[in-house]
């Protein structure tokens, strides 16, 4: 156990400081982050009760995109100079390497976080009132979702045609579905849409805000335990 | 053999076609009880139910494959993902001819219709995926079985959608007579067989690619 920590906090610093340094990844995510907040914004000339509608989906948005930016460049930057050759080499779990790749990536987008929603705040007149503290758990259960999916399909397309456009429509795809109880949550959090929703549809579907957060958790658990299981699969050869 | 079992599929095909328009024809929408738009359903149904049995299938050789590292159970996989790939657009598109017959929508974001499209663009990435990876063909296979292992993960909740969730689909439809009984349970083998067939022929065509780009390596 005490192994397994050393050498996760080992690639966890590893890939911080290389970000800290190159400064390659987080400036990029952040200015497309703001770009897709303000483009929505200036497109959606709509009274301001729709924007507590629009703001969701649209944060949604900028943290998939963005998120994939990050997931693409922590395992290409393995490859391009075969750095990855070296971490298979160590004596490490490659579990241990997709735990340690995940948490870069979820810290990656919670600093991302911390400069875009502040200005989608701004830009869409949004406001969770007193319910902080639940807002920033769907946030993390959403970086949590988007992470683990993209860590595991980055080390997948690496060396692949077209290895940005194919690992966006795989993670796309598979994250559609959480993404339901995802926007349904924010909406419920700003007050877009009632705590419980009854009746026939997608909102109702997911229910209420409690099994929003459920879903989403359920769906991380999945998708976190099926990445440390086939990461091996994927970077091995 | 196959042939023998491609006339039965036809055969059997023709029968339940035939007597669900005629026996077995399902009355209309309460608006227009002569239009035969609801026999659609001995379509729908059984298309959803290979398109389903194709991804649980998908899932099972990509677990096989992963773990015996054997060639055919990627192709098996390979076979299966196009065929469902035709039994979910299949089941797409009736589903969209029901719905607007019955409703007046061709779409609408329902739990059921949401989640059948998800099933479709699992499909259709899984094709793309493979299509896209000019790597050794053993990482082709393991990254693919990696992606239909995950993507399986997400079919369960169109199961659970069209089974438990309040919708304006319906969870399940009772026949009235015995022949439309009859003509449902024919379509549905016709349909299962159809689906068996196709996987198996795409196998073997697969198979035969695979040897003649090894030969030509040579």
């Amino acid at each position: 156990m005490n192994y397994f920590c050393q050498s996760l906090w080992a690639i966890f610093v590893k890939d911080i400081v290389t970000e800290l340094r190159s400064k390659q990844v987080l400036p990029t995510m952040i200015v497309l982050g703001m770009l897709i907040v303000y483009v929505m914004r200036i497109v959606c000339e709509a009274p301001s009760t729709s924007t507590i509608v629009i703001g969701p989906a649209v944060l949604w948005i900028a943290f998939l995109f963005s998120g994939l930016l990050a997931q693409e460049r922590s395992m290409a930057a393995e490859e391009q100079e075969n750095c990855i050759a070296g971490l298979l080499l160590a004596p490490i779990d490659p579990g241990t390497i997709y735990i340690a790749k995940l948490f870069v990536n979820v810290i990656m987008l919670c600093v991302f976080e911390a400069v875009v929603v502040p200005m989608a705040f701004v830009a869409f007149q949004l406001s969770v009132a007193d319910r902080w503290i639940q807002f920033i758990i769907v946030l993390l259960l959403g970086n949590i979702g988007i992470s683990s999916i993209g860590t595991l399909f980055s080390a997948m397309v690496q060396l692949t045609r077209g290895r940005g456009a194919l690992l966006s429509i795989l993670v796309l795809v598979i994250l559609m579905p959480m993404m339901i109880p995802a926007t349904f949550a924010l909406l419920a959090l700003f007050s877009a849409i009632p705590i419980k929703v009854e009746g026939y549809g997608a909102l109702a579907f997911v229910g209420s805000f409690n099994s929003a957060v459920g879903y989403m958790t359920a769906f991380d658990a999945v998708f976190f335990v099926a990445g440390w299981l086939l990461f091996g699969f994927v970077i091995k050869d | 053999m196959r042939r023998i079992l491609l006339l039965l599929a036809f055969v059997l095909l023709q029968i339940s076609t035939w007597m669900a328009l005629t026996l077995g024809q399902i009355a209309g929408p309460p608006a227009n009880p002569d239009s035969v738009v609801r026999n659609i359903l001995y379509v729908h149904v059984p298309s959803s139910m290979c398109a389903l049995l194709c991804f649980v299938v998908l899932m099972v050789c990509s677990i096989g494959y992963l773990c015996t590292n054997r060639p055919t159970w990627d192709l098996v996989a390979a076979a299966t993902a196009e065929v469902g790939t035709v039994f979910a657009t299949v089941l797409n598109l009736t589903g969209m001819v029901f719905s607007h017959a019955e409703w007046g929508t061709w779409w609408t974001p329902s739990p059921r219709l949401i989640t059948s499209a998800i099933l479709w663009f699992l499909y259709i990435v899984y094709l793309i995926l493979r299509a896209n990876i000019t790597q050794s063909q053993h990482r082709k296979a393991r990254i693919c079985a990696i992606f239909g292992i995950i993507a399986f993960l997400d079919v369960p909740m169109v199961y659970a959608s069209a089974r438990f969730i309040p919708d304006v689909h319906r969870a399940n439809f009772s026949f009235t007579s015995a022949w439309q009984t009859t003509a449902f349970m024919l379509n549905m083998a016709a349909m299962v067989l159809l689906a068996i067939l196709l996987t198996w022929l795409k196998t073997d065509i697969l198979k035969n690619k695979a040897m003649l780009e090894k030969e030509s390596t040579y």
